[in-house]
């Protein structure tokens, strides 16, 4: 090949290449980053949770940059930050987090980081998207924290009102609370339900609040006094040590009432510690999230994807729900101030506008959690809040109820 | 032990803590090199040095009480909170200054404790060390049990942030500065109360109680006072974290807490006031050094996993401090003490 042809070929090609990334918008090839923390806690009392929770919210962002972030131009850079659970751990590491990543959204665990950064998260400017429901002492408005969930409280009224219709008939729903002082929350919870009680007398008459360890072994004289107060339902919203006692209690009283538990306890964690799912039949676990039941749906159709495309290693069950609705619903409020705001310049104050801005619909975040619209007035979504229920049936874990309406529980 | 060379000719001199040129300089320098520290380190070691300066008021407040005094104490988190918690009060409630609120806060935690001082009186070991338990669950309980009005229950209180002349100290370098100051006032007061009379009496019950009150000191007040002081400057700190924190909760001081502190002054010696800074230190280091190391391992080796990585960060942290114990059981501070010793004499042996 003569020289001449060779320059010839390579002008072409040159060209070529110059006239085909000429078609292509700029946007397509330039990427703007942008950080997003993780706090977690790998060595702390959540540390064996961890895995399911942290494996949901990190292949939910990394879908995230490949499906919809790759064509808008943006990229998630997410690092986990081990907090221990620790609030003094957490408010060491946050200055440097902020400087060195400089996060548009940080992805948190647990009270502990509420605690460290729940006064300086306004003039730092920089929203955290927690996963848990949300708590009445962290109920105040023009919030930096959100929670995709509202309260334990209200997710336990809609429980309870629901589990009141099908009952029927018009006297309220007679209702024991087993709790501990271990924990503030634990305390909050007891206390959100004892709200929606006293506002609601005609719903719920709460028999007795128990309060008791932390990790119970024996609640035979406890749950004896609340079966002879003729309660109809067993809040136990604590661990599941608390759930295992209340059951061993009730069998050795030969008494069905139900036991209701929410995410961190439910009925396939508790069973498993009871000695079988069979232990918990006709008890009931309800939260503003998509159950992991084996029923076809979006969001286990959407688990399976994770799983098989992006590495999401942890089984399908409520802890990896908890996780993927998490980190959907925080790239889904930064997708918005992308479309919003633009790809350029985006900040943690404008990712919490958007969050205002538009409502996150449940299509959005493929089932895993109901339509969310956020406002200043609260930290979680304050209207058209939803739970679903579950429970065991003939030893299977299975859907109850979906879209159960939450009911308004007043500030305690 | 002194440098060759250096002997004290008068009173004034043989009680002087700082005995030489050099070791003045290397004060000076060491203060400078803390002041002068915001200008060279990142936010994350500023952070990092505020956790470090409000623990080390909590710790050598314990080391006074138990490293001095002999006087086992578990409850010394729950002291903090005690400061914590009136700080947050005072502040909220009253606008007071925190010049004010913080030793108010530091008054309210030492009443606190010298309930718990006075039943050392009667008891002692692993039955003070159960006593002191239970300070942490009364404090724990009455939070969340007094009216929520009072305390905030289980909401916890927030903390308006400390002003000076109208300027607020909330940010990171603004708040080191208060707790080097804070620190620096309370280590001075710490050494001025050891080499004082009541530092002596503390030494004389820890060594021997009975002893001591044959030779006419009183003992109960000795132990009262032990942990009124250990427990005032439990509480100093404690209202430093709630300016730090502008968030007090009660389970930010649980028994875990306590412990370790505790772990705190036997890494760093007991009995020495350079050691519980020490001891702070070196557990605070490696905490941190650790928890940095983390994620930098897991982003380098994804392939191991997060989870994994974090794990075995923990089970480092925990041989560092038995490898600690297991070489030197006396903590660091003997140690330093016997190589600043070995470099005095030598060449000679003793």
């Amino acid at each position: 090949m003569s020289q001449r042809r060779t320059l010839g070929i390579a002008s072409l090609a040159t060209a070529a290449g110059l006239a085909l990334g000429a078609t292509f918008p700029i946007a397509s090839f330039a990427q703007t980053t942008y950080g997003v923390a993780m706090l977690s806690d790998f060595s702390g009392p959540y540390a064996d949770v961890m895995p399911m929770l942290g494996g949901g919210r990190q292949a939910a962002v990394d879908w995230w940059n490949a499906e919809v972030g790759a064509k808008l131009g943006v990229k998630l850079n997410w690092k986990n930050f081990d907090t221990r659970y620790d609030a003094a751990q957490t408010a060491s590491l946050w200055p440097g987090i902020k400087s060195e990543m400089k996060p548009i959204a940080v992805i948190g665990l647990g009270g502990p980081d509420v605690a460290a950064l729940g006064q300086r998260l306004a003039d730092d400017g920089v929203a955290l998207f927690m996963g848990t429901a949300g708590y009445g002492y962290a109920w105040k408005p023009d919030s930096w924290i959100f929670n995709p969930r509202p309260t334990y409280g209200h997710e336990q009224a809609a429980a309870f009102k629901w589990y009141k219709a099908q009952r029927g008939g018009t006297a309220p729903l007679k209702v024991g609370i087993i709790s501990s002082e271990a924990s503030p929350a634990y305390v909050d919870i007891a206390r959100g339900i004892e709200r929606y009680a006293k506002d609601n007398p005609s719903e719920i008459q709460i028999v007795e609040v128990v309060f008791t360890e932390v990790q119970p072994t024996d609640l035979t004289t406890q749950v004896r006094r609340l079966v002879r107060g003729g309660v109809e339902a067993i809040s136990v919203q604590t661990n599941t040590a608390a759930v295992v006692a209340t059951k061993r209690a009730l069998q050795a009283l030969g008494s069905k009432v139900p036991v209701f538990t929410s995410s961190h306890n439910g009925l396939p964690a508790s069973g498993k510690a009871a000695g079988g799912l069979a232990q918990m039949e006709g008890d009931y676990e309800m939260y503003g999230m998509a159950v992991a039941s084996d029923d076809d749906s979006p969001a286990k159709r959407f688990y399976e994807k994770l799983n098989k495309e992006y590495k999401l290693n942890a089984p399908w069950n409520v802890l990896t729900v908890m996780g993927m609705a998490q980190g959907m619903y925080t790239v889904r409020a930064i997708e918005h101030a992308v479309k919003k705001f633009g790809a350029q310049g985006l900040t943690g104050a404008k990712v919490r506008d958007a969050l205002f801005a538009d409502p996150i619909t449940t299509e959005e975040t493929f089932g895993t959690l109901p339509t969310l619209k956020f406002s200043k007035e609260a930290p979680f979504p304050v209207e058209g809040l939803k739970v679903n229920i579950a429970t065991v049936k003939g030893g299977k874990y299975q859907i109850a109820a979906t879209g159960v309406d939450v009911p308004k529980v007043n500030k305690w | 032990m002194d440098p060759a060379g250096v002997f004290a000719v008068r009173y004034a001199q043989d009680r002087a803590l700082i005995r030489t040129p050099r070791q003045w300089a290397a004060l000076a320098l060491f203060l400078a090199a803390l002041v002068l520290m915001p200008l060279v380190a990142g936010p994350r070691l500023i952070a990092v040095a505020n956790i470090m300066l409000i623990s080390a008021i909590v710790v050598v407040g314990l080391q006074i009480c138990n490293g001095y005094a002999g006087q086992v104490n578990l409850g010394q988190a729950a002291f903090m909170g005690v400061g914590a918690y009136t700080a947050a009060l005072l502040a909220a409630h009253t606008g007071m200054s925190f010049l004010l609120v913080i030793p108010l806060s530091g008054v309210s935690a030492a009443a606190f404790g010298f309930v718990f001082g006075l039943s050392a009186a009667r008891i002692k070991g692993f039955y003070l060390a159960l006593t002191t338990i239970a300070a942490q669950f009364i404090f724990h309980f009455a939070v969340l049990n007094l009216p929520s009005k009072w305390l905030g229950g289980s909401n916890g209180a927030t903390v308006p942030p400390a002003t000076l002349f109208g300027y607020k100290i909330s940010t990171d370098v603004g708040l080191y500065f208060l707790c080097l100051a804070a620190t620096v006032l309370m280590v001075a007061g710490a050494f001025g109360i050891v080499r004082s009379r009541f530092g002596r009496a503390f030494v004389a019950v820890r060594d021997d109680d009975v002893a001591a009150g044959i030779m006419g000191i009183n003992v109960v007040a000795t132990k009262a006072t032990a942990f009124l002081v250990g427990a005032f400057y439990a509480g100093v700190g404690g209202a430093l974290w709630a300016y730090l924190l502008r968030f007090v909760a009660v389970d930010q001081f649980t028994l875990f807490n306590s412990v370790f502190f505790i772990a705190m002054i036997i890494v760093g010696g007991m009995g020495s006031i350079v050691g519980a800074l020490i001891g702070v230190f070196v557990i605070r280091l490696v905490q941190e050094v650790i928890t940095s190391i983390g994620p930098e391992v897991a982003a380098a080796f994804p392939a191991v996993g997060g989870d994994i990585v974090f794990a075995t960060m923990n089970v480092f942290l925990g041989g560092i401090i038995a490898l600690f114990l297991i070489v030197e059981p006396k903590g660091l501070m003997h140690r330093w003490n016997i190589m600043k010793a070995g470099f005095r004499l030598w060449p000679f042996p003793y």
